[in-house]
């Protein structure tokens, strides 16, 4: 697709440009969120509360299994 | 001269080379002008693409655009969803009760959102009494239909529409519940049938489920 399509496709209309802008809003911000959740998932790995929780339920049977 | 000059200016049109070479406006003034524009052919890209350019200005625009207009929407979300109720709100909406736990023929009162809830398991007879009551004759009339789902569950509100006392199960002159505050009865399908109250016992919204009744 050469640029002078690019252009008469999406930028001519103002609707169109305007238009584009908002649906692509709608699909970019999800993106966006999980993008950047699971990047602060990644460098906080350990220190959440789900991997905290999991290692306590890990020591919770631990002790568990000592009392039997 | 000229011709340089021209052959610099790519961009100028067609009018104002019939003009001369150095602007655009064709008033008078413009046209008497000695002022000579400079030559930027030199700083003119050789190989510059017009198209390429204008798209990637527009697409910078549209990309500025895009980002504030996210930026726009969830500002504006994180507004909305602080007004919705919260979950622990939520999860005392609803009310989850077993059905296989009451045997026929047996009242349970259960709390909903602050109120009781009376479910009665009913017997095929108190079925058939319910369904041979003369709609007509009642004071607020209502088929049994209209108030069950299953015609073996009645589930509604424990409170006296008259003035919000909790009836009594299994009492009252026509064996449904009976309201001690001011003596009001009711029959098997929670109707109005004798005493003060004037409406029905209301019945909430409710899921039936095999036997699992969600109220809320």
């Amino acid at each position: 697709m050469s640029f002078a399509t690019i252009y008469r496709v999406f930028f001519k209309r103002n609707a169109v440009f305007v238009g584009t802008i908002f649906a692509a809003g709608f699909v970019f911000q999800p993106l966006f969120d999980s993008g950047i959740t699971s990047w602060y998932e990644a460098h906080n790995k350990g220190k959440l509360w789900k991997d905290v929780k999991a290692q306590l339920q890990l020591v919770g049977d631990e002790e568990a299994a000592d009392d039997e | 001269m000229l011709a340089q000059r021209l052959n610099g200016a790519k961009l100028l049109s067609n009018s104002s080379r019939l003009l001369g070479s150095r602007c655009l406006s064709s008033s008078i003034v413009s046209r008497n002008s000695t002022y000579r524009t400079p030559d930027f052919g030199s700083n003119v890209k050789q190989d510059r693409d017009a198209d390429k350019s204008r798209s990637y200005a527009y697409f910078m625009v549209g990309s500025l655009g895009l980002l504030s207009s996210v930026g726009a929407k969830s500002t504006v979300e994180t507004f909305v969803t602080s007004m919705t109720a919260s979950s622990d709100i939520l999860a005392m909406a609803k009310v989850e009760v077993n059905l296989a736990a009451i045997p026929e023929g047996k009242n349970v009162v259960v709390k909903w959102q602050g109120k009781p809830v009376f479910i009665r398991h009913r017997t095929p007879r108190e079925i058939q009494e319910a369904n041979s009551v003369d709609v007509a004759s009642l004071k607020d009339p209502q088929t049994d239909a209209d108030r069950v789902q299953d015609p073996q569950w009645l589930v509604m509100l424990g409170i006296c529409t008259h003035l919000g006392c909790v009836p009594i199960g299994e009492s009252g002159d026509f064996d449904g519940w009976f309201c001690p505050c001011h003596g009001s009865h009711y029959d098997i399908s929670g109707r109005i049938r004798k005493g003060p109250a004037p409406l029905n016992l209301e019945i909430p919204k409710y899921e039936l489920d095999g036997d699992k009744l969600v109220v809320g």
